[in-house]
C-alpha cells in the first residue's frame, strides 16, 4: 500500500511539473519577459541613429502607446556570426521605431544545435502567440516555419545560406507562405578576385569542408563554378569530423598554393590547427569573415553579419507595422562584401599586400 | 499553452516509438545498442529520399498507396536491416555489444548522408502523413488542430499493440528469456545469438520508423539529429518504467510511452521557464534525476519496512 502511495506521489510530481509548464506560459503572458542576458538595453548603432526617422517610424511611435509587439528569436547555435545577426536584427527593428523595452518584447531562445529543441522553441513561440518569429540559421528557420505556418504567424529568417535548398523559397522565387528573410551566401566572386590580387601567381586553392554540413554544399558549388574564371583550380577535401582535420590539412597543403575557408563550423572551429600547419609551410590561408582574420588568416572578403541582421530587422519591422506582407517580400542577399586584412600574417609569410587592397580594407589587424 | 502541450504530446509520442525499440534492446536484451544514433536518422533519410525521388505512390492491388505511407514500412525494413548487421557483428564476429553498435552507428552516418543526398533535406513542399488532401478533407474546423496528434496516436497505438502481441508469442517469449536467462534458451535447443539478432532487428526497425515520422512531422531531415537519440530513449524507458513499477496493470510499453512524453515535458518546462540555452541540458538532467530518485526512494523505504 505504502509503495503504491509513493508511486502516486511521484506521478503527482510529474503532473505538478506539467502544470508548472502551463503556469510558466501564463506567467510569460502577463509579465514582461526577461530581455536577453547579454545586452539588457539595445544599443542603437550609429547607422541606426543616422537613419532618417521615416513616416513609418513616426507612425510606429504613435502606435506604440497601444500596441507592444512580441518577437520570438529562435537561434540555432551560439557563435559569433549568429550572435551578430541577432544583435543586428534588434538594431534593425529599432531603426524602424520598434524599440525593445518600449514597444517591443523580445523572447530569445537558443537551440544549442539541436533541431528537436528548435522545434519545441518554435512551438512555444506559437502558443505564446508572438507577432513574429525570427529564425537564425537554417534548421531554426525551418523549425520556425513548420510551427508557424499552421498558426499564420510570419517568420523572418537570417543566416540561411541557400533559402532555395532549404525550401524556404519556391523554385520560381516566390515565398511558400508567410516567410522571408536574408541569406548569408558568401561573396565568392569578391573573395576570388581578392586572392588573385594578393597572389598573382597562385594556381591551386585548397578548401576543406564537412560533408555533413548542409551550408557548405551550395558554397562549394559556387566556388567550383567561379574558380576557372579567375584561373584557379580547386582542391576540395571533405571531412566527417573535426578529428579528420589534421590529416586532411596535411594532404591539402601538399598540393596547393593557398587555402580558403567557407563558413563550415567544424573547419572554422579547428582553424588554429590548420593555420599552424599552413604557416609552417608558408602557405597563406584566406578566411571568410572578420573573426577568422583576427585569429590569423591573411585576408577575407566577408559579409558583415551585423549588417545582415540589420537588414533582416528592418524587414521584420515592415511586416510587424503592416507596411509589407511577409509572403510578398523577396528574400535578400547582401551584395557588398567587406575586406579584412592581417598585416602581421602578411609579413610572416613575406607577402606584400597591394596598396589598392590596403586602402579599401574595412579593418586591418596589425598584431 | 494548449499548443505547447500539443507539441509535447506530438513529439513525445513520435519519440516513444523509438523508446519502445530501446526498451527491447536495453530492458529486454540488456544490450547497450548504439546503433540507435544511426538508425533514427536512417528512417528519416529513407523517407526523404523516397519522397523527393518523384515517386508519389505505389500501386497495391489497384490501390495507390502514397509514398509518405510507404515510407513507414520501408523505414522499418531498412532499420531492421541495420539492426541485423549490428547483431551479426556482435554474435557471429564476437565483437562486444557496445562496440558493434558503435561500428554500425559510424557506418550509418555515411550511409544516411548518401541516402538523403545532403545533411539537411527539407520536404516542405510535399504531402506527408500529417498534411495531405485526405487529412484536410476529414478534419475541418476545430478538429484540424488535433489531426496530427490523432494520427500519431493511431500509429503509436498500432506499434504498441503489435509489440505487446508479439512479446506474448513463442518467439517473443524467447526474446524475453535471452535477457533474463540465456541458459533457458539454450536448454530449449534454440540459438540465443539468433534471438538477439531478431531483437535488434525489431528494435532498430521501430527506431527508424520513429525517425521517419519525425522527419515527416518537422518536414525536414537533419543528419545531426541522430546524435543523442539513444540517451533520449534510455531516459524515457527508465523514467517510464520506474514511475509505473508499482502498477502491475500498466504494461511496459505503455510505461515507455508515458516516459517519452514526460521527457519532452521536462524540456518544454526548461525552455518555458526561460532557462538559458546553456543550462537547458543540465536542467533536463536535473528534472529527470529528481523523477528517478523519487521513484527509487520508495523501493528502498519499502525494503526497510520489510
Amino acid at each position: 500500500m505504502m509503495k503504491k502511495g509513493l508511486r502516486f506521489l511521484s506521478i503527482g510530481i510529474c503532473v505538478v511539473l506539467m502544470i508548472g509548464l502551463i503556469g510558466g506560459c501564463v506567467q510569460k503572458a502577463t509579465e514582461t519577459p526577461i530581455p536577453p542576458t547579454e545586452e539588457p538595453v539595445v544599443e542603437v548603432s550609429p547607422e541606426a541613429e543616422a537613419a532618417p526617422v521615416t513616416e513609418e517610424a513616426a507612425a510606429a511611435e504613435q502606435a506604440s502607446a497601444e500596441k507592444v509587439y512580441t518577437v520570438g528569436i529562435n537561434q540555432f547555435a551560439e557563435h559569433g556570426s549568429l550572435d551578430n545577426c541577432r544583435e543586428g536584427f534588434i538594431e534593425g527593428l529599432a531603426a524602424k521605431g520598434l524599440i525593445e523595452g518600449q514597444n517591443l518584447k523580445i523572447d530569445y531562445q537558443n537551440a544549442q544545435t539541436d533541431i528537436g529543441i528548435a522545434n519545441q522553441i518554435a512551438q512555444i513561440f506559437v502558443s505564446n502567440k508572438v507577432d513574429l518569429i525570427c529564425g537564425i540559421a537554417t534548421p531554426s528557420a525551418q523549425a520556425s516555419y513548420n510551427a508557424a505556418s499552421k498558426a499564420n504567424i510570419p517568420v523572418i529568417y537570417t543566416a540561411v545560406t541557400s533559402p532555395e535548398a532549404a525550401e524556404l523559397v519556391k523554385p520560381d522565387g516566390t515565398n511558400p507562405g508567410m516567410i522571408t528573410g536574408t541569406s548569408d551566401l558568401l561573396p565568392a566572386k569578391a573573395q576570388l578576385e581578392m586572392i588573385r590580387e594578393v597572389l598573382p601567381e597562385a594556381k591551386k586553392i585548397g578548401i576543406l569542408y564537412t560533408t555533413s554540413e548542409a551550408n557548405s554544399k551550395p558554397m562549394i558549388e559556387l566556388y567550383e563554378k567561379l574558380a576557372p574564371e579567375y584561373g584557379f583550380e580547386l582542391v576540395i577535401k571533405g571531412i566527417s569530423t573535426g578529428a579528420d582535420i589534421p590529416t586532411a590539412a596535411d594532404t591539402v597543403l601538399n598540393e596547393v598554393d593557398c587555402m580558403t575557408n567557407l563558413l563550415d563550423n567544424t573547419v572554422v572551429n579547428s582553424l588554429p590547427t590548420i593555420l599552424d600547419k599552413a604557416n609552417a609551410k608558408k602557405i597563406p590561408v584566406f578566411g571568410s569573415e572578420i573573426e577568422q582574420v583576427r585569429i590569423g588568416c591573411l585576408a577575407a572578403e566577408g559579409i558583415n553579419y551585423l549588417e545582415l541582421g540589420r537588414t533582416t530587422g528592418e524587414m521584420a519591422a515592415d511586416v510587424l507595422l503592416g507596411n509589407a506582407k511577409a509572403e510578398d517580400l523577396k528574400f535578400q542577399t547582401i551584395e557588398e562584401s567587406n575586406l579584412y586584412l592581417n598585416e602581421k600574417v602578411a609579413k610572416e609569410l613575406g607577402i606584400t599586400i597591394p596598396e589598392a587592397l590596403l586602402s579599401r580594407a574595412v579593418e586591418t589587424f596589425q598584431d | 499553452m494548449e499548443s505547447i502541450l500539443l507539441g509535447v504530446f506530438e513529439q513525445g509520442m513520435i519519440y516513444s516509438i523509438m523508446a519502445m525499440g530501446i526498451f527491447i534492446t536495453y530492458a529486454i536484451l540488456d544490450f547497450p545498442d548504439m546503433t540507435t544514433d544511426g538508425s533514427f536518422p536512417l528512417g528519416g533519410a529513407v523517407t526523404v529520399a523516397l519522397m523527393t525521388s518523384g515517386i508519389t505512390g505505389i500501386a497495391v492491388f489497384g490501390l495507390v498507396i502514397p509514398s509518405y505511407i510507404v515510407a513507414l514500412p520501408l523505414a522499418f525494413i531498412v532499420g531492421a536491416a541495420a539492426g541485423v548487421l549490428t547483431g551479426v557483428i556482435h554474435v557471429k564476429f564476437k565483437v562486444r555489444d557496445l562496440i558493434s553498435g558503435i561500428i554500425m552507428m559510424t557506418a550509418l552516418f555515411t550511409i544516411n548522408l548518401r541516402v538523403a543526398g545532403s545533411a539537411n533535406v527539407p520536404i516542405f513542399s510535399r504531402d506527408n502523413m500529417f498534411m495531405n488532401p485526405l487529412v484536410s478533407s476529414v478534419f475541418t474546423g476545430n478538429g484540424k488542430k488535433y489531426s496530427t496528434l490523432l494520427i500519431i496516436f493511431f500509429v503509436v497505438l498500432i506499434c504498441k499493440l503489435i509489440l505487446d502481441a508479439y512479446l506474448r508469442t513463442r518467439s517473443g517469449l524467447l526474446l524475453r528469456a535471452v535477457g533474463d536467462n540465456p541458459q533457458f534458451v539454450t536448454t530449449l535447443a534454440r540459438d540465443k545469438g539468433n534471438v538477439k539478432i531478431l531483437g535488434l532487428a525489431i528494435a532498430n526497425g521501430l527506431i527508424a520508423l520513429s525517425g521517419s515520422l519525425m522527419a515527416q512531422w518537422q518536414r525536414v531531415f537533419d543528419l545531426q539529429q541522430g546524435t543523442g537519440t539513444m540517451v533520449i530513449g534510455l531516459a524515457s524507458v527508465i523514467v517510464g518504467m520506474s514511475l509505473t513499477k508499482g502498477f502491475s496493470f500498466i504494461r511496459a510499453t505503455t510505461a515507455v510511452i508515458l516516459g517519452s512524453i514526460i521527457y519532452r515535458g521536462c524540456i518544454a518546462i526548461a525552455i518555458r521557464f526561460g532557462m538559458s540555452a546553456n543550462d537547458l541540458k543540465l536542467i533536463t538532467a536535473a528534472l529527470l534525476f529528481v523523477i528517478l530518485v523519487l521513484s527509487r526512494e520508495k523501493k528502498k523505504k519499502v525494503a526497510h519496512h520489510a
